[in-house]
């Protein structure tokens, strides 16, 4: 089944990728010469350590930062080339942010905290809200709508997060050990939700320390002390026997 | 990034912290409603200062003997003005009528069983109520025990007084005569002016025969009754030629002669007194003004200051803002909206809060309250814009928040 002749074009591609930080005094390289692609649709885990440049790694593909050397791609635009504003739009559009901490925004409700990307993207009041409606109904809180998170179990925002990170059609998903924060059952559901997405057609970039979570996509990318390991391919056998 | 939205956001940030927004509002209350209390209260006293002028008083020429600015120790004036000094001035182009005006030395007045103690009544001629609104009566007659009385002065004792009644006046050296009531007034109109400001009561008492200060006129050699003030009422349409008549008669007067030495002659009209009063107004309402826009600088470090510590405490929603799309100039006016807001509402409290502070204050002062709308509006448009400046670095601050910091806060 796997021709690379014809691969369609990569949702995300980095070329060469290299990012050193300074860190009281000492240069740390966070990436050295890193080089991968995620298809439209693919399911992709990225494992390693604490330390070893896996959210480096996402920062990267989220926008949230740039490369120190080579190149990141982005639904066929070239992050490094755009100016802050241009990779807003970016990080707003092309890219959706699931994190460990949801990271809701305290005063908002719930509808409003899945509408805000679109705020940014300059949708329309109506429309916003109705796009953010559909999108908690889809994960399971349509009776939820107008709770702040504070009023919300953690495996209900992690929803909500989830819900916002799809609000602006994203070209992939990138979810920054989505379970950390949860306990087991609700990790397992949060997961589930992923797997549905993904199943749905959706590109998922997963960033996790644990094995268990990792295996819920199709391929593993271990990096450790900033380079690539080994990129290791799951058949469904696998996953199956976790979820 | 919506407008609508930023605003919304604004005000629940702010709106999270009632306690702190309502402290730091009320600084920028202070120091708005303090400016413009003092700026209505001085362009009320401008506005009545103007208003004095512009009555009955207009055409009035003030003839003083007062201490030089820059004399010895303050004194109080002398009557150095004669008879004849009162009949030269009267020959001046120009001079419609001359009133002159002296201290009566009393001891007492009485009026049924009611007995005031009082140093002083005002003696004049009949000319002084040429032109003056009577509320009740008329002016007294020359060579009559008939006096006049102004409002204030009709309620000085347990029973008010009315035209026609008995009041017994009791000089210096004792002795004690009857005069009757004939009017009440306001004001005389050739009084000096801006006596609104020391409401006293007043009892006008005619020169003929009460009044007895004497001193020998330099120009005749014979003893003549001597003035404090005179005042000339001049044609209107030639005050200003009247007044330098005046002035020039007044270099070789009987006054000139017999005023001590540190004492200067003037003679001035309504408007050059109200020119005086109004700079010294205008000078005291921008020094107190001044003190009050320091304190507005007071509430707009309270705003900086705690928008600085409100950038800190939401350094995770920025970054979270950031991740999802919004631009480093969303952040900047989100914050700058939430300072401007804080600035905004300070005014919108200060402006009926100054407002109400000004009219206590001419109420005091029993003066009509004259607003500046213009003012009211720079008042405004000054909290609005301490608001933003101060937040300006705030802001700032919070637009280069790095989200990957911010995310990974704990």
């Amino acid at each position: 089944m796997a021709e690379t002749a014809h691969t369609p074009e990569p949702v995300v591609a980095l070329e060469g990728v290299s990012k050193t930080y300074e860190l009281g005094g000492e240069t740390v390289e966070a990436l050295a010469d890193v080089s991968l692609s995620l298809p439209a649709g693919s399911y992709t885990a990225v494992m390693g350590p604490s330390g070893s440049g896996k959210s480096t790694l996402l920062n990267l593909v989220g926008g949230l930062d740039t490369p120190g050397e080579g190149t990141v791609t982005v639904g066929g635009r070239e992050l490094g080339a755009l100016s802050e504003r241009e990779r807003a739009a970016v990080r707003g559009g092309e890219v959706g942010f699931v994190f460990q901490t949801f990271n809701l925004m305290p005063r908002l409700t719930a509808v409003e905290n899945v509408a805000l990307p679109l705020v940014f993207q300059g949708w329309d009041r109506d429309r916003r809200r109705a796009r953010a409606e559909t999108l908690l109904a889809d994960v399971g809180l349509a009776d939820r709508l107008n709770h702040r998170p504070t009023e919300l179990s953690g495996g209900q925002r992690q929803r909500v997060a989830i819900a916002r990170a799809l609000a602006p059609d994203p070209a992939v998903l990138l979810a920054d050990e989505p379970t950390g924060n949860v306990d087991t059952d609700t990790g397992a559901r949060v997961m589930g939700l992923l797997d549905d997405l993904h199943a749905a057609g959706n590109t998922v970039l997963l960033v996790t320390h644990e094995r268990r979570i990792a295996e819920h996509a199709d391929r593993v990318i271990h990096v450790r002390d900033g380079v690539v390991e080994c990129i290791e391919d799951l058949d469904d056998g696998d996953r199956d026997g976790e979820a | 990034m919506d407008p609508r939205e930023t605003l919304s956001i604004a005000v629940r940030s702010l709106r999270s912290h009632r306690l702190r927004s309502a402290l730091t509002v009320l600084g920028v209350v202070v120091g708005i409603a303090a400016v413009v209390t003092f700026v209505t209260v001085g362009a009320s006293l401008r506005a009545d200062i103007v208003g004095e002028v512009e009555g009955s008083s207009a055409n009035n020429i003030y003839l003083l003997s007062t201490p030089a600015d820059d004399g010895g120790p303050p004194d109080a004036p002398r009557p150095v003005f004669t008879e004849h000094d009162v009949s030269q001035l009267r020959e001046v182009d120009g001079a419609v009528r001359v009133v002159p005006q002296g201290s009566l030395p009393v001891s007492a007045l009485t009026y049924g069983n009611d007995t005031v103690g009082r140093q002083q009544v005002t003696a004049t001629t009949p000319a002084a109520f040429e032109g003056a609104t009577f509320l009740a009566g008329r002016a007294f007659e020359s060579g009559t025990r008939e006096v006049v009385v102004n409002e204030r002065a009709r309620t000085a004792f347990d029973r008010n007084l009315s035209v026609g009644e008995e009041l017994r006046v009791t000089r210096r050296d004792g002795d004690a005569t009857n005069v009757t009531v004939v009017g009440v007034v306001n004001s005389t109109g050739t009084e000096l002016p801006f006596q609104s400001f020391v409401s006293r009561s007043r009892f006008y008492f005619p020169t003929e025969p009460f009044y007895d200060t004497v001193v020998e006129s330099p120009a005749l050699g014979v003893n003549q009754r001597a003035y404090l003030q005179v005042t000339v009422v001049a044609d209107p349409g030639g005050l200003s030629a009247t007044q330098s008549a005046v002035q020039e008669y007044l270099e070789g007067s009987d006054a000139a002669a017999l005023q001590p030495s540190g004492y200067d002659l003037s003679a001035r009209t309504s408007g050059d007194i109200a020119d005086s009063l109004e700079d010294l107004v205008g000078r005291l309402t921008r020094f107190v003004t001044g003190l009050a826009v320091l304190s507005l600088l007071v509430g707009a470090i309270g705003i900086a200051n705690i928008m600085l510590v409100s950038v800190t405490e939401r350094t995770r929603e920025i970054g979270v803002m950031k991740a999802v799309g919004g631009t480093n100039r969303d952040v900047l006016v989100l914050f700058l909206t939430e300072a401007t807001l804080l600035g905004a509402v300070g005014a919108l409290v200060a402006v009926p809060v100054g407002l109400a502070g000004a009219w206590v204050a001419t109420e005091y002062a029993d003066i009509g309250l004259t607003v500046p709308l213009g003012w009211v509006g720079v008042a405004i448009a000054v909290g609005l814009l301490v608001g933003a400046l101060s937040g300006l670095y705030p802001a700032w601050r919070a637009a280069r928040v790095d989200p990957i910091d911010a995310l990974r806060r704990e």
